[in-house]
This record gives C-alpha cells, sequence and structure tokens, in this order.
C-alpha cells in the first residue's frame, strides 16, 4: 500500500506549507508501479535517449510523482525536504527545466496528453520503440484538449502511447454521467478497467499493452479513490488542498502506521 | 509586386528546406491543405492535416520539439494565436521548447469573415511571452530568407504571412533576422512601417514632399526582436515619428518604438493603427484601409493633425 511514501508526502506537505494530500494518495500506486516494474530509465542520466518516458497531465499530483523519483535516485531526499521553499526546485506543479525526471511542466489540465501524442509521433518518425504513458485525472476529462488528443492518437494509430485515467470520482461529482471506459472505448482506444491501487493488477494491464507503434492506443482506467489509505482524507471532501495540523498529523501517521 | 503569392513562398520554402532537413515536421488545421501537398510529397511522413483542433496542434508541435523535430505550426491567426494562446505560453514557452508559427488570416486580411477571423492583438499577445520571435514579412523573399534564419535557433517564432505584399524589392542580404531596413532618408520626421503599410508609407512621399516635408522611412520585418538602434538614430535625428501597423494600437510596434525612444526627449509621436475595438464593418480589405486611414492620404493627415510640421495652407494637397 505504499505507506512509507504517503508518509513522505504529509511530511512535505507540513514542511512546505503547501500540497494536495488526497489528490496524491489518489496516484501513488500507480506512479510506484510504472517505476518499480514498468519503465526504462537511468537515474544517473534522465534524459537518455532509451528512456521510456512519463507524463504526468495531472500536475497538482506532483507529490507522488516527487517521492517516487526520490526513492528510484532520479531526485534527492534533499530536494523532498526543500518542496515549496525559495531554494528548492519542487513546487506544487512539476517544472521540467527544474525538476530531472519530470517531462513535462504540468499544471493547467488538459496539457499533458496532446503534449504526450507529439512525443509519441515524434518517437515513432525517428523509428524509436520508447514507450509513452501519461496519466491524466479523470476531472481533467472535462476538458477538451483530452478528446482532441484521443481523436488524434486513434487517428494516427500511436500504439507506442498508453493513458492511465486516475478515475477517483472527481468528475462524476459535476457530470454524474461519467462512462469514462465508454468514453475511451468510442474514441478507439483499447480500454482495459483495473484497481488503481493493486500493484498486480497495473503491471498485469501494463503488460497486456502491445505498444506497437502502428496499433491501437490503450487507455487503463484506474479505479482509486482520492486520499486512499487515509479513511479521514478520502473523498472529495475539504482535504483537496488542506494542510494537516499537529493533531491531525498524528492521525493520519497512525492510520499509516 | 512579386507574382508569387506569399502562402506560394511559404509552401516552396517549406518543400526546398524540408528535403535537405528531415527534423522539419509540418502540422495543420485543415488550413493550406492542399496548396502543401508538394510538401508531404517530398517529405513523407513530416506532414500532418491534424484537424480543426488548434490547442491539440499546438502542444503536439512541442512535444515534436522535445523529440528534437523542427516542428512549424500553420493555420488562421485568430485560432493559432488566441484560442491556442495558453498551449503556445506553456507548452513551447515555459517549457523553452522553439518551434515555428505560420498563420495566415492576421489583422483584417479576411475582412469579409468578421471579427471571428479577424487577429489584431498578436504582436501584444507574443510579447508577453519569453523566448518568442515576431516576423511580419511583406514580401516572398523575406519569408525564406527569414524562416531559413529562425526555425531551428530554439526560439519560438511567428511568422504572420499577410494577404498582399509591399511590393518593394530588397537586397538579399540586407533581410537580416532583427534588423530594420531604412527604406529612404530623410530629415523631418520619421515614418516606420510594418507589412504591407511600407507601399502607403512609399506612396505618401511625394504628398509630403509637396508640402515641404522630407521623411525618413524604416521598414520593420521583425517586430520581436526589434532593432532599436536604428529606430533610436532615425528618431533621434527627425524628432518626429509616425508608426504604421495593421496591429491594434496597444501592445504594438508603436508602443516599442515609444519604448525604445522615451529617454530622446522633445519626440512627436503618432500612430496609425487598428483601433482598440472591433473592426465590425464589412467590406474588401482595401476598403477597411480606406476606413481606417491606411492610405496615403491619412498618413499625410496623420502627420499635420499629430507631428505638429504645419506647412502653410496652401499647399496641403491631401
Amino acid at each position: 500500500m505504499n505507506e512509507d511514501l504517503r508518509k513522505r508526502i504529509v511530511e512535505m506537505v507540513c514542511r512546505g506549507r503547501d500540497g494536495h494530500i488526497p489528490s496524491a494518495f489518489s496516484i501513488v500506486d500507480i506512479i510506484q508501479a510504472l517505476y518499480k516494474n514498468f519503465l526504462k530509465y537511468d537515474p544517473r542520466d534522465p534524459k537518455w535517449d532509451g528512456r521510456d518516458y512519463f507524463v504526468l497531465s495531472k500536475g497538482h499530483g506532483c507529490l507522488a510523482l516527487y517521492v517516487v523519483l526520490e526513492r528510484y535516485g532520479i531526485i534527492t531526499r534533499n530536494d523532498l525536504e526543500l518542496f515549496c521553499k525559495k531554494e528548492g526546485i519542487l513546487g506544487e506543479h512539476p517544472d521540467c527545466t527544474k525538476v530531472p525526471g519530470a517531462e513535462a511542466s504540468t499544471g493547467s489540465l488538459g496539457h499533458g496528453l496532446p503534449f504526450a501524442v507529439g512525443i509519441a509521433l515524434g518517437l515513432r518518425l525517428r523509428g524509436m520503440s520508447n514507450r509513452v504513458c501519461v496519466l491524466v485525472g479523470d476531472g481533467e476529462c472535462h476538458e477538451g484538449t483530452i478528446w482532441e488528443a484521443a481523436n488524434v492518437a486513434n487517428n494516427l494509430q500511436l500504439g507506442n502511447l498508453c493513458v492511465i485515467v486516475d478515475w477517483n470520482g472527481s468528475a462524476a461529482q459535476l457530470m454524474p454521467r461519467d462512462d469514462m471506459p465508454g468514453k475511451w472505448r468510442a474514441f478507439g482506444w483499447k480500454t482495459t478497467v483495473i484497481d488503481g491501487h493493486s500493484e498486480e493488477e497495473i503491471c498485469n494491464a501494463l503488460g497486456n499493452v502491445d505498444f506497437d507503434c502502428h496499433g491501437m492506443p490503450a487507455a487503463i482506467i484506474a479505479r482509486t479513490v482520492k486520499g486512499k489509505g487515509v479513511p479521514m482524507l478520502e473523498g472529495h471532501g475539504p482535504w483537496h488542498h488542506r494542510i494537516p495540523n499537529e493533531e491531525e498529523v498524528g492521525k493520519i501517521m497512525e492510520a499509516l502506521a | 509586386m512579386s507574382e508569387k503569392s506569399m502562402r506560394q513562398q511559404f509552401v516552396d520554402t517549406l518543400v526546398d528546406v524540408g528535403i535537405d532537413d528531415p527534423d522539419l515536421v509540418v502540422l495543420v488545421g485543415d488550413i493550406s491543405h492542399f496548396a502543401l501537398q508538394p510538401f508531404a510529397e517530398a517529405c513523407p511522413g513530416r506532414y500532418y492535416n491534424i484537424g480543426i483542433c488548434e490547442p491539440t496542434i499546438i502542444s503536439m508541435a512541442a512535444g515534436l520539439s522535445k523529440t528534437g523535430f523542427h516542428p512549424v505550426a500553420h493555420t488562421i491567426a485568430p485560432f493559432i494565436i488566441e484560442r491556442a494562446f495558453e498551449q503556445i505560453k506553456l507548452d513551447f514557452c515555459y517549457q523553452q521548447f522553439g518551434g515555428t508559427l505560420v498563420t495566415v488570416g492576421s489583422a483584417f486580411d479576411y475582412s469579409n469573415l468578421g471579427c471571428t477571423h479577424h487577429c489584431y492583438g498578436d504582436f501584444a499577445l507574443l510579447k508577453t511571452l519569453q523566448n518568442t520571435e515576431i516576423i511580419y514579412p511583406g514580401s516572398p523573399p523575406e519569408f525564406d530568407l527569414l524562416f531559413r534564419q529562425t526555425y531551428q535557433n530554439k526560439k519560438l517564432t511567428l511568422f504572420r504571412l499577410p494577404g498582399v505584399q509591399h511590393g518593394y524589392g530588397f537586397d538579399s542580404g540586407d533581410i537580416q533576422l532583427g534588423k530594420g531596413i531604412k527604406v529612404l532618408s530623410g530629415s523631418d520626421l520619421t515614418i516606420i512601417a510594418t507589412g504591407p503599410q511600407l507601399r502607403n508609407a512609399l506612396d505618401a512621399l511625394d504628398k509630403l514632399h509637396d508640402i515641404g516635408l522630407s521623411a525618413e522611412v524604416i521598414y520593420i520585418h521583425t517586430i520581436r526582436p526589434l532593432d532599436t538602434k536604428l529606430v533610436r538614430d532615425s528618431v533621434q535625428k527627425t524628432g518626429r515619428v509616425l508608426v504604421i501597423e495593421e496591429h491594434m494600437r496597444s501592445g504594438g510596434l508603436g508602443d516599442d518604438v515609444l519604448r525604445a525612444t522615451a529617454d530622446i526627449g522633445n519626440v512627436r509621436y503618432s500612430s496609425l493603427s487598428i483601433p482598440d475595438r472591433f473592426v465590425t464593418e464589412y467590406g474588401s480589405y482595401r476598403e477597411h484601409c480606406e476606413r481606417l486611414g491606411f492610405t496615403p492620404e491619412g498618413i499625410v493627415s496623420k502627420v499635420l493633425t499629430d507631428l505638429g510640421v504645419g506647412p502653410r495652407k496652401e499647399e496641403v494637397r491631401v
């Protein structure tokens, strides 16, 4: 359940006095599984030509990316400790000009997927077999550019591209008719639905994607819980962008013990 | 005037450059699709008509730039500059990627299509972003030479292709990024023109001469970076400057000229530009020009009313 990564996220938020804890808890298991089991990368050379590309399109979930990048040696513990500090490189949204391993500067929703479509097309044009994975939020799927990009990727048959949707119910709060898998299928993507907190299901789903440069793009719809792991943080309440006080930190850490 | 249209030069240059440079990739939003077929044939796999989704075209172009390509994105000015502005801002400029945007239909070139298809604020918008260049080529050779100078320089460069040309021929050696051109020396006032309005500036010279005024004419094809030295040297000499541009008054070339000359002192300034409002009237490009004063007569009138150069009344023939 990656309790250690979740604890580190809470510590960063308390030290930096900012951050989106529940959004990060929603996706940390997915990002951890990607870096542990799937993506090719070189921690000593984050821009290695042979790497796979991971684009975190829902940039406000970046705490989850930061703690995983630190775990696998791409950024340092000191970087984490300087989260949101004037001398640090880590802010509340990732800046790819500063953060090793961050492939895109995201935060404004709806940019990461079309940007990744361009990356996937570029890699295919170069005859390279690198894989491109993009993590988008289900609320982010309200943005029209997600569906522009979905349409283009299907028409270009960019099979080296896989989108993972963090389907935590944010979208359905506002627009309850929310057949997320049906939408991606309708746009021509090979679509599977998994438990986004199960490492086994995440890895199996990624392993089943062909990543054929001229095939169907793949969509993994990951059922997740916003704030997963700490009952008081779960759901769509006031914790979206809140810093816990000392007493609340104690309760969170207890739940993660 | 060149027999070749600006759009044809755009195609010819892309074909010529693209044959030699395998990293040139072109994305369009269903504009110039048929015109660009020679590029598609000459450079297989590097031409994409993405359709009516301009923000995605810009984001994709930035993604291509990340993988080392030199992307060219092309469609109608308001849809690429105004609709996709955040994609230009974040995906290209914030992330520090280079690429080229080529627009048609800027200002009121698509005059009868109405305000949905006008774009008079593009200079102003692009100037708010770092790492950008803005080029308004008024003749085909300018596009050809300046595109070759910029397309792989890792900046985000806008080429605003006008619907009509100024018809003036320059030595190719004079066409340099960021360098203005002194077309004519004069002593009483400086006229700074960009794009097709160089033609009206030149056509106004006889009328100005008739009323005893010697005008220096400076032509600007590169709005950003502006050749401030050429501008300052001229304005320091004449003490009067009129800027002519098919752009809104706010944020255009005129603002940069004012900033560049603000410390000179005792300079009379005027601007012949598009008012800060929607141009809701219909009619041809030429009729829009006449309505807004983009004519030789309009230039003389501006000089007389705004620059403090009054000849004897009987000498005025406008």
